[in-house]
């Protein structure tokens, strides 16, 4: 189930991130939000068992 | 022929012979630029003066006898992403107009240490947030646009404004322009080449690399900018080949992965008719084809995203707070949205994507390279960037275009976009050859072997 932003709920999750958005921008933003979360909960559905992530962290010094 | 309609290589030649003068060429080319530049704003910045004593330095170096090499006294365009000492670098963006860098970037360093001949910044889709790069249109057809991020750099090379445009790319921006402006386009293994110094969009997403007129002149300049450097955490410390050595080696022998998924999908059939069409010239040239399953389908793109967004907007968190307005609509709704990607979701896509880097790898089990449409429709009309499928649904350009070129981003591997034709409209289509890691010369001996076959490596025909 895609996540949604009803209500106040954007708010807080913009105010968890300390980012100020215009009250003109909000609902905009909502339906992007919602709109990119529906693609990126489709992960939900993958198996990744005991999968790393990869990351580019090279430790050597030199 | 004027020298500005010449190729790298063929300049090159006539340099080394002394049967052209760098002073010349450049003049060539900034004459091409005056003459052209108004109807395609390509350039941020055209750094004309600048040019015209690196090109007289270079006709000194050479008449003394010091010529470094193919790249001596070549005109370069570098995307404005590129930091260049003393030089605005804007990223086509009112956030950074006043920017102007101390150092150049390591792909600007070596350039210039090949005698290269800067003639401008080209310009971004803002920060290189996005595949349309508003700014500036298509040479092939000014009412459309030149794809992106780096579309100034594909419509400066497809119009004769420079030999070499330098791209980066995270969702595709080498390849999206190089394809609907009909020239090739490199995107070359995460870590051959430094990113030290260029703006980024997505750290662990972002590649660098060259759009040029052929496949030969895309070596030449990997020869010159590839290489470990300890600057750039992602770089890989692995040998590096001479990228020219093996380009007419000829495809006998090679296997060609035929997707049956993903690129089948949703993809004009001019475009898909043309990458088919030159899948068949290279079997003609003794090349075998095997059918292969492209792997996760379902999980690449929200991996894209969940990667590309939360890095972006880390990139940009403090100009976001401190300058919003001064973004364009479309890369704020982009940042803004970014900031409210959980960590968990980010770490989950990070997760998929190794997933998705070991069936890759399992795909390429018994076939050499990969061939594909690069994008799954030409360029879009600027005034309509929203593509409509039979089917019915609608995609907007960026999304169309991202989709198609994603999977190298997501799992690092070498990408070359090489021109296979135009639709009956007249404009470019691009096919992409993927390899294994560092296998950048084996894309290139393919992508060689096509063009010599082929004959769709030209400039755009403005006049």
């Amino acid at each position: 189930m895609p996540r949604e932003f009803r209500g106040d709920m954007l708010e807080h999750a913009l105010h968890t991130a300390r980012l100020h958005v215009p009250a003109e921008r909000v609902e905009a933003l909502r339906a992007n939000v919602e709109s990119v979360y529906s693609v990126i909960d489709r992960l939900d559905t993958l198996d990744l068992g005991e999968t790393p992530p990869a990351t580019a962290l090279n430790a050597r010094w030199e | 022929m004027e020298p500005y309609e010449l190729t790298l290589a063929g300049a090159a030649e006539k340099i080394k012979a002394k049967e052209l003068s760098p002073v010349e060429l450049t003049a060539s080319v900034l004459a091409r630029i005056e003459a052209v530049e108004g109807r395609i704003t390509a350039f941020a910045t055209v750094t004309a003066d600048l040019a015209t004593k690196a090109a007289a330095q270079a006709e000194e170096e050479i008449a003394a006898g010091t010529y470094r090499g193919p790249l001596h006294g070549i005109p370069v365009g570098i995307k404005d992403l590129y930091e260049t000492a003393g030089v605005a670098t804007t990223s086509s963006s009112k956030v950074r107009a006043d920017y102007v860098p101390a150092q150049d970037s390591a792909v600007v360093e070596r350039l210039s240490a090949a005698g290269s001949v800067m003639v401008g910044k080209t310009h971004t889709h803002e920060f290189a947030y996005g595949a349309i790069t508003p700014t500036t249109r298509n040479p092939w057809d000014l009412e459309r646009i030149p794809g992106g991020s780096s579309g100034g750099s594909g419509a400066a090379v497809a119009a004769g404004e420079c030999f070499v445009g330098m791209g980066s790319d995270t969702g595709g921006s080498i390849r999206i322009p190089a394809s609907v402006c009909g020239t090739v386009g490199l995107k070359p293994t995460y870590g051959r080449v430094s990113r030290r110094g260029v703006a980024s969009l997505s750290w662990s997403l972002d590649h660098v690399g060259p759009l040029t007129r052929t496949v030969r002149d895309a070596a030449i300049v990997m020869d010159a900018i590839a290489g470990y450097d300890r600057a750039d955490p992602a770089s890989v410390d692995v040998p590096v080949p001479d990228f020219t050595a093996q380009l007419d080696a000829g495809v006998a022998g090679l296997t060609i992965g035929i997707p049956v998924n993903y690129y089948t999908e949703r993809v004009d059939p001019e475009v898909a008719d043309a990458a088919a069409a030159a899948v068949t010239v290279l079997v003609g040239q003794g090349a075998q084809v095997r059918e292969v399953e492209i792997p996760l389908p379902e999980y690449i793109l929200p991996t894209e995203w969940a990667i590309m967004l939360p890095e972006a907007s880390a990139y940009h968190q403090e100009m976001l707070r401190e300058k919003a307005d001064l973004y364009n609509d479309d890369v704020r709704m982009f940042l803004e949205v970014g900031e409210l990607v959980l960590a968990t979701d980010y770490i989950k896509a990070l997760r998929a994507r190794t997933l998705i880097q070991q069936q890759w790898r399992e795909m390429f089990e018994g076939i050499d390279v990969l061939i594909a449409p690069t994008l799954p429709t030409p360029a879009v009309p600027v005034a309509n960037t929203e593509v409509t499928w039979p089917d019915g649904s609608t995609e907007q350009a960026t999304d169309a275009y991202v989709r198609f070129s994603a999977p190298a981003n997501v799992t690092g591997l070498p990408s070359l976009s090489v021109p296979c034709g135009f639709t009956e409209a007249g404009l470019p289509i691009g096919m992409q050859i993927y390899g294994r890691p560092f296998a950048e010369t084996t894309l290139l001996t393919v992508g060689q072997a096509y063009e010599s076959a082929t004959d769709w490596a030209k400039l755009a025909p403005l006049q």
